[in-house]
């Protein structure tokens, strides 16, 4: 009765039955003998209890799985002794059993069990069923059992980290994180009693969050020294990155919450929050659950939860960082923006107004009283000191938006610089100063522009005055290698050495230094350097407080370093323009007793310097464009004309007079008739030919007299003709007559232009060609072309190039090219600004006709919106990568996609992205097409490149590098410092805009990354739980099985596959799928496979189990509608008999190559009509045929009927005929996946019939016959013909009797073992010993050689591996069909 | 546990020495048959006809005795004997076929 299992029975046998209620075994009833072995042969773990007493029994799994140390004391105990600690639950459940005759059923159980030396969380699920005696009255009870322990808290667990990583909102604050975190984890008081989370803040570490415990508990203190080593909680250990157990125990822990238990914890586990790449953040303190013991998988918990904290803090801080810095950019840059653009054209129309009517007051007044004078000078002074303001500023503006149009010509800088200074002597002398020029001419020319230079010199000479007390100022201009070198000198104050670095700060001011004047804007010097980095040079400053300031300019020689589009010819010597006025106005008004008005007469003694075009305007201030050949003639009427005040500009010929006429309207222009290019009669129809210049009078000067001639000239469209010679009177009296007769004349005209030129937005007019005809100031402004070279016919020259271009040239030329055919539009276009940087402007226009000729004209104003463009494209660009980043799988995929994103929206060649983890070589990602099916590696780089890689990775994180036609950003991925590059191809501008977004991409992606790598971990973290609570752990022979859950979005789901081994031999198959998915999903489908296996046992037949099971699906929510297949096979005869619950159809593939569904026994779903009969149906498994089981997720898809998905499953199973039942499930779960991973989970369950023959004996010959028995009956089952079957049998026995030999020879008694395996055409033999083999030799007398011999000739394939431990022959037969 | 062998020895219709095998013959049980055919020394007519297994074991006997031997076999045993050459070498015959007639 007990032999049924060794160890057990050997233990029970020993009992001494005769002192318990039962007697000795010999008088037991045949009922409790029957009962006995039942219990013995399972393999299921049961205990029971007969009589009076409720005497124990268990067999060998129960003591395995449950009851541990008490084995075997409890045998023959009363049931009561046995499970004490636990009889108030199992006592009333067994008495229920005893009296009412109806077995209990309880679900995951918990019992803190006693047997592993410690209160042990333990959860059971498990059933009392009555034993009944010969007569049939209930005298016992068995249960049968099963432990979920490991599935109940992994569950828990599980729930807990999902509840960690589901925080609904992507990002917040630090506390809205941690607040979060502790209400997650306050819902698992069983594996965290209670938890604390510290942050370190400098030397201190700060309660920032508890669970399950109060913030005023004395082991909860608001903060902790950080370096702490002892104390309620070292801190010191986590603060190095190392975890550390703390045994609650001592005073200082009294009072501990106990969590769900009623016991407080005993030990606490402190780890670090750690972060990426630095010190951690803080440490979390988890209380253990008393009840169970610290394993891996506890301590695994209790790091991810950390780590979920940590990167959320991460995530956090990182956010806050990102956001303030971005917000700080974008503020600044529309402060800027809105500053500059207002100031521009409010200030110099209000200042023009001003100083005009100032200068002819000083005109008319130059007589009156002292004080109204010197009023005057003082508005005077002031404005010119504005305007001089205005102007730096809006240097500034355009060297921002890069429409600084420089003009860089060749210069003597000695002499120019010289020159320049000279301008100050006066100022300098009147202040007491030594001023010392020393500017030797150098070898060769620099290219300057002599405007910007004159701003350089002014300013730092203005500046050196006005610190400078006594002593000398000194200019020095040399040379130092290839570079000019200027240098001003001076003693005066000197500054602080803590200021020096920001001396070249925009609008920074040294406080509290001695001046001459505490009047001043600290933008002089800021101004100074941008000029000189235009120049291509360098600034640099030395000072000592007390002892005086240097600066040093370094200009390089040549042209290489300038824009070449910029580069002009020498245009000759004009020095000291009136740039210099203001200046040395303001310096001399600094110096005590300094008389501005005599000053202003003749500040710096210009008569001297006296050129063309800059004479002070004491006339009626008009001015006069002159154009005359003759250099003699020029200088006279110049003399005439200034003498008279008018404002003269003199030229050379008709074209140069167009041109600067053009660019600034005179009020009259004076012009010879011969002259080369462009003579008077043509400069006259030019200028009548332009509308700006349509009304500008001309006077024209002739030596040819005579009617005809004058008739000529005025028919050309002259106001009046002068013929040489003429009386210097006669002249002036024309002049003055045109003048006034063009100011009542033109008055409307000069009211367009003036309205039109204060227009803030561009605007322009097209002729009926599409040439651009006319254009105002603000035109000039943004896209530096100015009316000087109109008309503009197209293609115009702000045209992208289509060379290097083409889509933006495409679009700009649909806009242009279409306006003379439309009667009005807008479009926003790419063009080229004429120093060659990128705009984005708004065109909009609309047809008109010109009042004087009748022709069509378009007018149209644009507007720049570069900065709006960028706004968009900075939105559309963190869109598509919040997008990429959202919707990817992986942490791979995430950086894959987000640099196609980059690649896209810049346009670039490629985008790499190299990782330097912990590896010897960086990680390469790149948007590359893989070469010869390799992807690009670190080694496939330029060395170059590699090198500049390298350099990025040590920079600041997040900011931009642009070189070498391309941008680099470093930023933090998970596993260690990331560069980005972004190969922009062939020179091609990276603005400062694509630098700030570039900034904001990347910290965004540094971020995406961190998620990314959370969404992977989560998902191995799923995984291995799932499949923890999958599956048997030992499946039986001839089965393979495979779970996947749904690849996106990642979900374990309630797909189940199951066997059940019963104790009739017949194995029970189960395969099922609950409705939902997820962690709910999964807990259903983790109580009906529970329910499922035990029922199986109890009852044996499907359609009875999946009614039982009916029932119990009723009363777990979630369980509903859940479809089942339910059968038990018998591998012997491969008889399956089988029942549906509205489960898909399993599918056969027989050996002929057909398939058969098994789509009998169906019914509904589970619990939909509980109670209702399940049919069942029988069917035999053919020898060699393949079963296959299936969810629906396998064969489901969008858009197909099911049947396409089943009979796509029966090909896979079919064509894998050939193929071990194990490689088989994976094919098919391959072949048969959707391109991109299931979105269902999957289960599935393959079995082929027969089951392979696996047998192990003694190497014994008298083995032999019992070995062949066996093989001869499971041949039998493979359904083959006779002849096959005799020629296996004797290659097989002797395989064996080889063994057998060399086993007795070696080692006798070693097992050898036979595997025989039946594929559809194909069966597999293998014996396996641990002797070796001699190599056969060609001896007829030996007849082991013969029997090699004859199992190569019986059989198609035999191998023979002879190895260290042992000899393996692996046979193969192809069956014939 | 040798495998189950019977050995029957008997005459044939001609008066040869006749003797009937049955069971399965292999390493365990051969000795019992080459110690019975080592009794005799003349013809011998060896019935294998009840024989259902006989590898390389038995043949080694079998081929020791070739030249006296005549033997009687089902198409059962007929490859091993083929394969083994020993066919070649004895006269088979199937069953039913008791040799020449007196």
């Amino acid at each position: 009765m007990f032999a049924a299992d060794r160890e057990v029975g050997r233990d029970l046998a020993e009992v001494d039955w005769a002192g318990t209620p039962l007697g000795p075994p010999g008088e037991w009833p045949q009922s409790l003998r029957t009962a006995v072995s039942i219990l013995l042969s399972s393999r299921f773990p049961m205990w029971m209890a007969w009589g009076e007493q409720l005497t124990f029994f268990c067999n060998a799994a129960y003591r395995r799985d449950t009851l541990g140390r008490k084995y075997p004391w409890a045998l023959g105990r009363p049931a009561n002794e046995v499970w004490a600690e636990v009889w108030d639950d199992a006592g009333p459940r067994i008495e229920t059993v005893l009296t009412t005759g109806e077995a209990t059923w309880d679900e995951g159980l918990l019992l803190l069990l006693e047997r592993s030396g410690y209160s042990e969380e333990t959860y059971h699920t498990f059933s009392y069923s009555p034993l009944r005696d010969d007569v049939g009255d209930v005298v016992g009870m068995l249960c049968v059992v099963t432990e979920d322990t490991d599935r109940v808290i992994g569950q828990r667990r599980m729930a807990t980290l999902r509840d960690l990583g589901s925080d609904p909102s992507l990002i917040r604050t630090e506390q809205e994180v941690l607040a979060f975190a502790d209400g997650q984890l306050g819902h698992n008081r069983k594996d965290l009693p209670f938890t604390l989370t510290y942050l370190f803040d400098g030397d201190t570490a700060r309660l920032a969050g508890a669970s399950g415990i109060g913030a005023g508990h004395p082991v909860a203190p608001a903060t902790l020294a950080a370096g702490a080593s002892g104390g309620v909680w070292p801190a010191a250990v986590p603060a190095g990155g190392e975890a550390v157990l703390v045994p609650l125990t001592g005073d200082a822990f009294a009072g501990l919450p106990t969590g769900d238990w009623s016991e407080p914890p005993l030990q606490a586990l402190v780890v670090p929050l750690l972060r990426q790449g630095g010190a951690p953040y803080g440490f979390f303190v988890a209380a253990l659950n008393r009840y169970r013991v610290l394993d891996e998988g506890y301590r695994g918990f209790v790091e991810l939860a950390a780590g979920h904290i940590a990167s959320g803090i991460g995530s956090a801080r990182g956010y806050q960082a990102q956001q303030r810095r971005a917000e700080e950019l974008s503020e600044l840059d529309r402060a800027k923006t809105t500053f500059f653009s207002n100031i521009s054209h409010e200030f110099r129309t209000p200042l023009s107004l001003i100083m005009g009517p100032v200068e002819e007051l000083r005109d008319r007044l130059a007589g009156a009283e002292g004080p109204v004078l010197q009023e005057l000078d003082v508005i005077r002074r002031n404005g010119l000191r504005l305007g001089k303001l205005v102007n730096t500023l809006l240097d500034f503006s355009r060297i921002e938006a890069g429409r600084m149009q420089a003009r860089y010509e060749p210069v003597d800088l000695a002499g120019v610089t010289a020159e320049l200074a000279s301008v100050f002597r006066s100022a300098m002398e009147r202040a007491g100063l030594a001023f010392d020029v020393d500017c030797p001419p150098l070898d060769e020319p620099v290219y300057v522009d002599r405007g910007m230079w004159e701003k350089v010199v002014l300013n730092l000479l203005s500046n050196a005055l006005k610190f400078t007390f006594h002593g000398a100022v000194r200019v020095v201009v040399g040379t130092a290698g290839e570079h000019a070198v200027v240098t001003v000198t001076d003693t005066g104050v000197g500054v602080p050495e803590a200021e020096l670095p920001r001396v070249f700060e925009r609008f920074h001011r040294i406080e509290n230094t001695r001046s001459r004047s505490n009047e001043g804007s600290g933008i002089g010097l800021a101004l100074v350097q941008e000029l000189v980095g235009l120049h291509g040079g360098t600034i640099g400053v030395e000072s000592g407080e007390g002892e005086g300031t240097a600066f040093t300019i370094r200009l390089p020689f040549g042209t290489a370093h300038l824009p070449p589009g910029a580069v002009a010819p020498e245009a000759g010597d004009t020095v000291a323009s009136a740039t210099a006025d203001p200046y040395v106005l303001e310096a001399l008004h600094w110096l005590p007793g300094g008389d501005p008005a005599g000053a202003a007469d003749d500040p710096v003694g210009r008569a001297g310097a006296s050129t063309a075009g800059t004479g002070p305007a004491r006339g009626t201030g008009a001015r006069v464009l002159l154009a005359d050949d003759n250099s003699d003639m020029r200088e006279y009427l110049t003399r005439i004309l200034d003498g008279a005040g008018y404002q003269v500009t003199a030229v050379d010929d008709g074209a140069e007079a167009l041109a600067t006429a053009r660019r600034d309207i005179p009020d009259l222009v004076v012009s010879d008739v011969m002259m080369p290019r462009l003579d008077g009669l043509e400069l006259v129809a030019r200028l009548r030919g332009d509308t700006r210049t349509a009304s500008v009078p001309v006077l024209l000067l002739s030596a040819r007299a005579g009617q005809e001639a004058s008739i000529e000239g005025l028919r050309a469209g002259a106001d009046d003709y002068l013929v040489k010679p003429f009386a210097a009177a006669e002249l002036l009296a024309r002049v003055r007559a045109n003048v006034e007769l063009a100011r009542l004349r033109g008055h409307h005209v000069r009211w367009r232009t003036a309205l039109i030129d204060s227009l803030q937005e561009a605007f322009f007019v097209c002729d009926e060609s599409g040439a651009v005809v006319e254009i105002n100031a603000a035109f000039t402004d943004i896209l530096g072309y100015g009316p000087e070279n109109l008309p503009y016919a197209p293609v115009q020259p702000w045209w992208p190039r289509a060379a290097t271009d083409p889509e933006a040239h495409r679009r700009v030329g649909d806009a242009f090219s279409g306006l003379p055919e439309r009667d009005q539009g807008s479009y926003t276009v790419p063009v080229t600004h004429r120093d060659g940087h990128r705009l984005w402007i708004t065109v909009t226009y609309s047809k008109a006709e010109d009042p004087d000729t009748g022709r069509q004209v378009t007018v149209g104003t644009l507007r720049d919106v570069t900065a709006e463009h960028y706004a968009v494209r900075r939105e559309t660009a963190l869109a598509a990568l919040s997008t990429a980043l959202s919707t990817a799988a992986s942490l791979s995929e995430a950086l894959a996609g987000a640099l196609g994103g980059l690649k896209t929206l810049w346009g670039a060649r490629s985008v790499v992205a190299a990782l330097f983890g912990g590896g010897d070589t960086p990680v390469l990602t790149t948007t590359e097409e893989p070469r010869n099916g390799e992807s690009r590696s670190w080694e496939d780089l330029p060395a170059a490149r590699r090198e500049a890689l390298t350099a990025l990775r040590g920079q600041p994180s997040l900011t931009p590098v642009t070189e070498d036609g391309g941008a680099g950003v470093p930023l933090e991925h998970p596993d260690g410092p990331l560069v980005l590059w972004i190969d922009l191809g062939a020179y091609r501008p990276f603005t400062a805009e694509d630098q700030l977004l570039l900034s904001l991409l990347a910290g965004h992606l540094a971020q995406g990354l961190v998620r990314a790598q959370q969404i992977d971990q989560q998902r191995e973290t799923a995984i291995a739980l799932q499949r923890a609570i999958l599956g048997p752990a030992r499946l039986p022979d001839g089965f393979a099985v495979r779970y996947e859950p749904a690849t996106r979005p990642l979900e374990v789901g309630g797909d189940w596959y199951d066997t059940v081994a019963l104790p009739d031999g017949r194995i029970g198959i189960v395969v099922g799928d609950c409705v939902g998915r997820g962690l709910e999903a999964a807990s259903v489908m983790g109580q009906l496979r529970s329910a499922c296996r035990a029922l199986m046992l109890q009852y044996a037949g499907p359609s009875r189990t999946l009614m039982a099971l009916d029932q119990f699906a009723a009363s777990v929510p979630g369980a509903l509608c859940t479809t089942v297949f339910c059968g038990v096979l018998d591998p012997a005869t491969g008889e399956l008999t089988y029942s549906s619950a509205g489960h898909p159809p399993g599918i056969l593939a027989l050996p002929d190559g057909t398939t058969r569904l098994l789509e009998e026994g169906r019914s509904l779903p589970l619990a939909v009509r509980p109670g209702r009969q399940r049919p069942e149906a029988t069917c035999t498994l053919p020898a060699r045929s393949t079963l296959l089981l299936y969810t629906d997720g396998l064969v489901e898809r969008r858009r197909r009927p099911l049947n396409t998905g089943i009979d796509q499953a029966g090909d896979a199973v079919q064509d894998g005929r050939d193929v071990p039942i194990d490689d088989l499930a994976t094919e098919v779960m391959s072949r048969l996946a959707p391109v991109g991973g299931y979105d269902d989970d999957v289960a599935l369950l393959l079995y082929r019939h027969p089951a392979p023959l696996d047998i192990s004996f003694p190497a014994e010959s008298s083995q032999l016959a019992p070995v062949r028995k066996a093989l001869r009956g499971w041949l039998a089952q493979c359904d083959l013909p006779a002849n096959t079957v005799q020629n296996v049998l004797v290659a097989a026995g002797e395989a064996c009797a080889n063994a057998i030999e060399h086993g007795h020879r070696h080692a006798p008694g070693d097992a050898v073992r036979l595997r025989a395996e039946a594929l559809v055409d194909n069966l597999l033999l293998t014996v396996a010993d641990s002797g070796r083999w001699k190599v056969p030799r060609p001896d007829p007398n030996a007849h082991r050689g013969r029997g090699v011999a004859l199992m190569r000739a019986l059989m198609q394939d035999v191998s023979i591996t002879p190895g260290p431990s042992g000899t393996t022959v692996d046979m193969q037969m192809r069956i014939p069909r | 546990m040798t495998s189950p062998l019977t050995l029957t020895p008997g005459r044939r219709a001609d008066g040869t020495p006749r003797l009937a095998v049955g069971g399965e013959i292999d390493m365990s049980n051969v000795g019992s048959l080459a110690e019975a055919l080592d009794r005799g020394s003349g013809p011998l007519v060896l019935d294998l006809t009840a024989v259902e297994y006989l590898d390389s074991a038995g043949l080694s006997v079998l081929f020791a005795h070739a030249d006296r031997l005549e033997l009687v076999v089902t198409p059962l045993l007929e490859p091993v004997l083929t394969v083994s050459g020993l066919s070649g070498l004895v006269t088979v015959r199937g069953p039913g076929d008791d040799g020449p007639r007196p």
